[in-house]
């Protein structure tokens, strides 16, 4: 199972479960990063925040909580 | 004149406040939320005979409350207090800003929506059709733009309509799809509560199905725990049967929702170019180089801001490479000189004109020092406003705070605590306030303890006095090592926190989650309203404690123990107060009369750092800092121990009145006294060990 952190700079990705814990699943859901979003990945290098585009917007995502989002990569 | 309360509601970054204040303009009132310390803001304008009251809501994503802040939105929406609820969508990101409006379309009919930032949609390429997306979501809707304020009064008069429109309409049907017989099965159920008198059965039954804390809370204060249970199972049971969990599965479904009413009504045309502000994104998030840039655009804002209040760090600067006349050129024109020149040429003029010496002393000493000291504060704190709004206005914040995320995290702090920790340089009081950014409480606690730590401007005048009475050792020096011990403790201190925690198994890492706004050149007006909010914050809080905390410390220096008005300072309570701890300062070389007057400085300075000066010049009769201190007989090493400890010693006054008023607990104002005054003693101790060696 892939989870976000592990999405490469550049790909997209789609959504399959979001299960971070407390607030930080419910704002999740509520930014748009539902199961079966598309996600596009912006920045990813190994020590910071991901960058993602989900919905039209730019959001920063810590690793501990990307890593809480499974989805899987959308070929083209 | 009839009143129409209206609600404003946004998600963050959907441009609310510059909404709230084209709409009220001047008639803003700000009060806090009831039992918190969140700032309540509410705003009339008077339109076709009717009083119309807006109240600004904090920005919340969703119904679903996240925070404190978010709390008081969500109960302010779900209360019925508002006649009309106004809800603004971003028109450059309709797809996501909607998901607030569909929610809030679930529980009331008595909705305007406001499209922001309209005239940005078509350099994004995006077209929206507004009257096919009204009759999609029966919702009035008009589109608004900082730039052309005259849509106005059209929304003025749409909120009008939607008031005096008949009270019942069909609500928003959200199509939940499978979810469909588990949503009736709850609804069923909850028919029979009490909480169907204040909410539309159907959304009661998504809120709990979603497992709403506060909605069960609710069941549970009036003992229906056996609708809150079967809820529950059927919660469960759904949960298992579509292997999602409820608040996912009802998310999505809402986003499906958008989608739907979006289409046809939204046309988004080619892929808008990569414009300055996302390659600026795209730079500062680059691995090593990012922090960096980050870190010296703070940096250099400060200085900026710092060098303009004053004169530090540029003067030193340029008295190191021998410009000692531009040094002194832009000390003296540094804007807390300047307002301590007009106060102290305020005290003469009035010292002369009163005769009795204890009315004078009360006006001079307590009343204009008081305010003396606030103003001195004010440049500082306006200037900082400023740079904070341009920050926040310009959508450079969270991009900073996501960079430099990685290295607060080595001591404990997520990126949403740069701007509190720096904020701290200039003066703690906004500091701690701003550690609100982040949503993890334990990181708030420890930031509430630790943020003292922080060198702030009233501190570096003291240590500046100290630095320029030495004989010997080397002033620079001793400024540097000053701010470096301050920063090591600061960091030490939070490392040891975080391993405690960790020891513990309490510790949470922190954690990031930041929308990021496209980048743009910052609007004046916005800055201003910012800026100006957090001004008349401070001028009507934080100043009261000070002017207070003032007129005490003036009552300390002269009035006696039985409480009689004395011109001799030595009598006074502070000094009385200062015979107790003296023994304290006995190991620092300091004799018995030294001591007193050190430790009675040092009392004074709780009330505010800088009143460490003021006092030394009261004992002396001298007002110079440096001669002062020479003619107390300060050695260089005692010169040095006093720098370090001012520099760690106690939050002041205003400072640990806003920790307490933040965290509601005086468990931890109290002991961010302990930790610091512990702290301080023992390193300035080793501080005056290591400057005995070498002086």
């Amino acid at each position: 199972m892939l989870n976000l952190a592990d999405v490469p700079r550049g790909c997209k990705a789609k959504v399959i479960t979001v299960s971070a814990p407390g607030m930080w699943g419910t704002r999740l859901l509520q930014m748009g990063i539902t199961p079966g979003a598309e996600i596009e990945v912006i920045e990813n290098s190994s020590r910071g925040p991901i960058l993602i585009k989900a919905r039209g917007s730019l959001i920063s995502i810590g690793r501990g909580i990307a890593r809480r989002i499974v989805v899987e990569l959308i070929n083209h | 004149m009839k009143e129409i309360t209206v609600a404003l509601a946004g998600q963050p970054n959907v441009g609310k406040t510059a909404l709230f204040n084209l709409i009220v303009g001047q008639s803003i009132e700000v009060a806090n939320w009831p039992g918190v310390t969140v700032e309540k803001r509410e705003g009339f304008r008077e339109y076709k005979g009717y009083r119309i009251r807006f109240v600004d809501l904090p920005g919340t994503y969703g119904l679903t409350a996240t925070s404190i802040d978010q709390v008081i939105a969500r109960n302010f929406i779900i209360s019925g207090e508002a006649d009309v609820t106004l809800v603004l969508v971003d028109s450059t990101i309709p797809e996501r800003t909607m998901y607030l409006l569909l929610e809030v379309l679930e529980l009331t009919s008595k909705v305007v929506v406001v499209f922001t930032k309209s005239d940005m949609t078509h350099s994004a390429g995006i077209h929206i059709n507004y009257d096919l997306l009204e009759k999609k979501i029966s919702a009035p809707i008009v589109p608004i733009s900082i730039k052309s304020p005259d849509s106005i009064r059209s929304l003025l008069d749409k909120i009008i309509e939607v008031h005096e429109r008949e009270p019942y309409r069909q609500l928003i049907k959200i199509d939940y799809g499978e979810l469909e017989p588990f949503i009736r099965s709850v609804e069923e159920i909850v028919r029979e509560s009490s909480l169907a008198k204040d909410f539309p059965t159907r959304w009661l039954a998504v809120k709990l199905l979603e497992g709403d804390r506060d909605l069960e809370s609710r069941l549970l204060k009036r003992g229906e725990i056996e609708v809150l249970e079967k809820a529950r199972s059927i919660r469960r049971e759904a949960e298992e049967i579509l292997k999602l969990t409820m608040p996912e599965a009802v998310a999505m479904k809402r986003f499906n929702k958008v989608i739907e009413v979006l289409q046809g009504a939204l046309v988004i045309k080619g892929m808008p170019t990569k414009g300055r502000g996302e390659r600026l994104i795209a730079l500062l998030y680059k691995p090593r180089i990012g922090p960096l840039i980050s870190m010296l655009l703070v940096l250099a804002l400060f200085t900026v801001v710092f060098t303009i209040n004053t004169g530090f760090p540029l003067n030193m600067a340029f008295e190191s490479i021998g410009l000692r006349g531009l040094a002194s050129f832009i000390e003296d024109h540094s804007l807390s000189h300047v307002v301590g020149r007009c106060f102290d040429y305020l005290s003469k003029l009035i010292s002369s004109s009163i005769s009795n010496s204890v009315l004078r002393s009360l006006i001079v000493d307590g009343i204009i020092n008081g305010i003396g000291t606030v103003m001195t504060f004010l440049p500082l704190i306006a200037t900082i406003s400023i740079v904070l709004a341009v920050l926040e206005d310009s959508g450079l914040l969270p991009v900073i705070a996501a960079s430099v995320h990685p290295f607060l995290r080595k001591i404990g702090f997520s990126g949403h605590m740069v701007f509190p920790i720096t904020i701290s340089f200039g003066c703690n009081v906004p500091g701690v306030i701003a550690a609100r950014a982040s949503p993890n409480f334990d990181e708030r606690v420890r930031a509430w303890l630790t943020m003292a730590f922080i060198p702030c401007q009233a501190r570096l005048i003291v240590v500046l006095a100290f630095a320029t009475a030495l004989r010997s050792l080397n002033g620079l020096m001793l400024m540097a090592s000053a701010y470096a011990a301050a920063l090591l403790v600061f960091i030490a201190v939070n490392k040891s926190l975080v391993i405690m925690y960790k020891r513990k198994k309490l510790y949470e890492e922190p954690e990031l989650l930041l929308e990021i706004p496209p980048i743009h050149a910052p609007i004046l007006r916005v800055i201003w309203w910012i800026a100006w909010n957090q001004i008349k914050h401070f001028l009507f809080k934080a100043a009261t404690i000070i002017f207070l905390a003032s007129l005490a410390s003036w009552i300390m220096l002269h009035y006696t123990p039985s409480l009689t008005y004395t011109g001799d300072y030595s009598l006074s309570i502070g000094m009385s107060i200062a015979s107790v701890i003296s023994p304290l300062l006995t190991p620092f070389g300091f004799n018995e009369s030294l001591a007193k007057s050190i430790g009675f400085a040092l009392i004074i300075g709780f009330f505010a750092k800088e009143a460490v000066l003021s006092s030394i010049a009261i004992i002396t009769a001298e007002e110079v800092p440096a001669k002062a201190l020479n003619i107390l007989g300060v050695n260089d090493a005692q010169l040095v121990f006093l720098t370090i400890f001012t520099m760690l010693y106690v939050p002041c006054i205003a400072t640990l009145a806003t920790i307490y008023n933040e965290s509601k607990s005086l468990k931890i104002a109290l002991s961010s006294i302990v930790l610091m005054m512990v702290i301080a003693y023992a390193i300035s101790m080793l501080a005056y060990a290591i400057a005995s060696i070498h002086s």
